[in-house]
């Protein structure tokens, strides 16, 4: 198969037979209870340099509070994967906790655009879909997948894709690499202690994500029984030995909502979005929801307040296929 | 530009809707004309019906996934574009150039020193190669309409030259359709794939429109007459989609 054209663009390549090993010797067989608070769940598994991915989105039912205990523990040097994000990436490279982005969507505000014009954060062009189909490919455990997207463009060549004659037809065909992230994080509706996990309503790839990572934390608003995960099994997302931390992050998603428990906080998003091209006002409000409290538990009590907290639930009226 | 592109959504086509004006665009044209018209999501909604007021912001969430027929996920949705089953994409983009190529990535000369940044394809690409057709919203300035965009994020008809999508192995039969902006409507000639003047807004001059651009579309003999937002459609644009006038005027950028 020749290779027609080959981006140029960083990543890097998982040896599949190494990936198996590990997914043999680390990921645990037997249910034991993962229940960890946040802070342990970063400080365990995420670790200076790691590449980081997430599901599903800024807005609705994204690990928001992992993203700040991440920031709140200062990591440095990560790798992130933006296949959905507005927020995520933008408030990691504003706390200067990124070397490089893999860009399906870079982010929202023009901070984030900035740290890219100077150099400081390198990125790798891909697209919302390609990124997924990366992270399907690292869940299969194969070494790329073929699209038809990328094809004839400059996000191609400053990507890591390679385009072929597909074998078969003959025609031009894009391959996508792998990827296997060293840590997906995933907000879910529910799980059990051992991290049997339950996603309602649309998402980006909670499955292929957890499928993907080499270690997966998995926040939660409510955790349930096995019972109850045994009575619907069609329910479920995420089988248990796929995670490897279970976080209990009741309104984890905030200022996202989590779709039928609450609604995402506009207010936020607006003060969010003001400080998004200020540095000085972004150091402000990473100060006030990250740094100056330190767990979400605080952001919630001294950050967002009960009030509020019971406003944003009320606000969540539609709740058909959300339980 | 909310009315002219939801216009453009016919009734019964399975259509994909990108972020922010186009979402607008959609639940307009289901109330109107297109009550049949599928919705799709690039994060795994299927044929949602929207509810109304619409919050800014939303995409994900419950009101916008409203009484939707299916939740899948993104590789799902963009095979289902892939595999052929897409009539219309809707688009927003930073630059575009005379054959449809577009940019919402960077400007400047030397990619590795953008002059600006922005947020890159999202899904763009996909859904300017795998849907059968595509229709691009863009604000008329001359800085965006430009003979060569700076950067290619998503295809258009490439250099113009015959098959050049098909030479490079995408999908057969596609490409953008249609170009929105606040005064005008363009589409794409055959066989020369450039962009063409269609129609211009009432009370909008055909040299004012070409004044805001760097290149020369080409101008047939008959340039439509764009109708101004009629009655109706400002009823439940002001009524039911945003009464609180928070996003109308607001969300149309880049």
């Amino acid at each position: 198969m020749d290779v027609l054209q080959a981006g140029i663009g960083e990543f890097t390549v998982e040896d599949p037979d190494e990936l198996r090993a590990f997914m043999r010797t680390e990921k645990r067989r037997e249910m034991v209870d993962k229940v960890v608070p946040e802070a342990e769940a970063v400080r365990r598994y995420v670790k200076d340099g790691d590449y980081v991915s997430f599901d599903f989105s800024s807005f609705t039912r994204g690990p928001a509070s992992l993203v700040r205990e991440i920031i709140r523990q200062r990591r440095q040097n990560l790798w992130f994967a933006a296949k959905f994000t507005l927020m995520e990436s933008t408030l990691l490279a504003a706390a200067g906790c990124l070397q490089g982005i893999d860009v399906g969507f870079l982010g929202l505000g023009s901070l984030i655009g900035k740290a890219v014009e100077d150099g400081r954060i390198k990125v790798t062009e891909w697209t919302n879909g390609t990124l997924t189909l990366r992270h399907l490919a690292g869940a299969m455990g194969v070494p790329f997948l073929p699209s038809r997207s990328l094809l004839a463009t400059d996000t191609l060549t400053y990507s890591g894709a390679k385009v072929v004659q597909d074998p078969f037809t003959g025609k031009p065909i894009a391959l996508v690499p792998a990827v296997n992230p060293d840590v997906g994080l995933v907000h879910v509706h529910q799980c059990d202690v051992y991290g049997n996990a339950r996603c309602f309503g649309p998402g980006v790839s909670p499955l292929e994500t957890a499928m993907a990572s080499k270690r997966t934390i998995i926040s939660t608003e409510e955790i349930i029984t096995t019972d109850d995960i045994r009575k619907e099994p069609s329910k479920t997302t995420i089988p248990y030995y796929l995670v490897d931390a279970v976080v209990y992050a009741p309104f984890g998603c905030l200022p996202g909502g989590a779709q039928g428990v609450y609604e995402m906080d506009t207010e936020h998003f607006l003060e969010y979005m003001a400080a998004s091209g200020d540095e000085q006002k972004m150091g402000a409000y990473l100060d006030k929801y990250i740094y100056s409290v330190s767990s979400h538990e605080e952001f919630l009590d001294k950050r967002v307040g009960v009030t509020r907290l019971m406003d944003l639930k009320r606000q969540a009226t539609i709740k058909e296929g959300y339980h | 530009m909310i009315c002219q592109c939801a216009r453009l959504m016919e009734d019964g086509k399975i259509v994909f809707i990108g972020y922010g004006m186009p979402q607008i665009a959609a639940i307009l044209a289901q109330r109107l004309h297109a009550p049949r018209m599928i919705q799709l999501y690039e994060f795994g909604a299927v044929g949602p019906l929207p509810e109304t007021p619409f919050v800014r912001f939303t995409m994900g969430g419950p009101r916008n996934c409203y009484k939707s027929l299916a939740w899948t996920n993104m590789n799902t949705i963009f095979a289902q574009a892939q595999l052929g089953m897409v009539d219309l994409g809707v688009l927003g983009a930073t630059q575009i150039d005379q054959f449809g190529n577009i940019n919402s990535t960077m400007l400047g000369a030397d990619y590795t020193r953008p002059v600006k940044r922005f947020p890159g394809s999202g899904g763009a690409n996909e859904v300017l190669t795998q849907c059968w057709r595509t229709v691009i919203v863009i604000m008329h300035e001359r800085r965006r309409f430009v003979k060569r965009v700076d950067f290619v994020t998503s295809p258009g008809y490439l250099d113009g030259t015959p098959e050049a999508r098909e030479k490079a192995g995408l999908p057969r039969g596609t490409g953008p359709w249609r170009v929105v902006t606040s005064k005008a409507l363009y589409g794409f000639d055959e066989p020369s794939k450039r962009m063409s003047l269609l129609g211009v807004l009432r009370g909008v001059s055909k040299a004012e429109v070409l004044k805001e651009m760097e290149f020369e579309p080409l101008v047939g003999e008959k340039v439509e007459e764009l109708e101004p937002p009629t009655s109706g459609e400002l009823r439940v644009l002001r009524n039911e989609i945003d009464p609180t006038r928070a996003i109308i005027g607001k969300t149309v950028r880049s």
